[in-house]
């Protein structure tokens, strides 16, 4: 037998011995438990669902309060142009 | 590390992705050791085995029933076995980056000696000096996974894994050095 293959041998035995008893019980609990406790696919799109409505409406709200703001701006720079125009064509007169 | 025991029978396999847990037990009976033997050429750290081991399995179990040709579950399996493995590997190289600490102080080799033989030590030596893809292929050729099977399990050609394993071979045969040439 050669030597490497005695070596590669010995690594199966050594790793081999590390499994404690009844580590195939474990792993089937500790998959069914993870299991059960993992969110079905409904849930998860639910969540995702209701988290993009929310962050829209968030985005659209910021979005006409911000355009509201804007045009007020626009408006009142109109009218004071309005008033100063006013205000010199009285003057004028 | 080569494989004698007979590949499950189909039933069995049918049986474990129907959810029954005792088919799915007798399953991971049959290939724990394979898969630790596996692990350890790969990781190269014995305290890890187990934990690695128990995440692939887990995975088989959650996963099974989503193989469509049972036929294949060996390669299946190894293959989800050897994409654990690097992944853990690569996880860990990734922690490295965020945490300050340096890969000797996280991954202490394993003294000489503690793990059993010389032959052993210099077998593990020489697996360290591989990257971890070409210790996978090493495992899976010592799993006696034919060229084709190993093909399939890496998605990749049989003449580039001929050539890889020839590189592999080239490599572990400059690193090893059996304690009786000494």
């Amino acid at each position: 037998m050669k030597t490497e293959t005695r070596a590669w041998a010995q690594l199966q035995r050594h790793a081999s011995a590390q499994l404690r008893p009844g580590f195939a019980d474990r792993v089937v609990r500790a998959a069914r438990a993870g299991a059960e406790a993992v969110p079905s696919l409904l849930s998860i799109f639910t969540l995702s669902a209701a988290t993009a409505a929310l962050c829209l409406l968030a985005v659209t709200l910021f979005n006409t309060s911000s355009r509201d703001t804007g045009e007020s701006d626009f408006n009142l720079a109109g009218w004071q142009q309005i008033a100063a125009d006013s205000e010199e064509f009285a003057v004028n007169l | 590390m080569e494989s004698s025991q007979p590949t499950p029978p189909v039933e069995l396999i049918l049986r474990a992705q129907r959810g029954e847990p005792d088919a799915q037990r007798e399953l991971i009976l049959a290939y724990q050791h394979r898969v630790a033997g596996f692990v350890y050429a790969i990781i190269g750290r014995s305290d890890s085995i187990e934990d690695i081991a128990q995440l692939i399995f887990i995975k088989m179990v959650r996963a099974i029933d989503r193989l469509q040709a049972p036929a294949q579950f060996e390669s299946w399996l190894f293959r989800l076995a050897r994409n654990t493995c690097i992944d853990h590997l690569r996880r860990q190289k990734l922690r490295r980056i965020f945490l300050p600490f340096a890969p000797e102080h996280e991954n202490v080799p394993e003294p000489s000696g503690a793990v059993g033989s010389e032959e052993l030590d210099a077998l593990r030596h020489a697996l360290e000096q591989l990257r971890p893809q070409d210790r996978a292929l090493l495992a899976l050729v010592q799993e006696g996974r034919s060229h084709a099977e190993i093909a399939v399990t890496l998605r990749s050609s049989v003449a580039a894994v001929k050539a890889r394993l020839h590189r592999a071979r080239e490599h572990l045969r400059e690193h090893y050095q059996s304690p009786h040439e000494n």
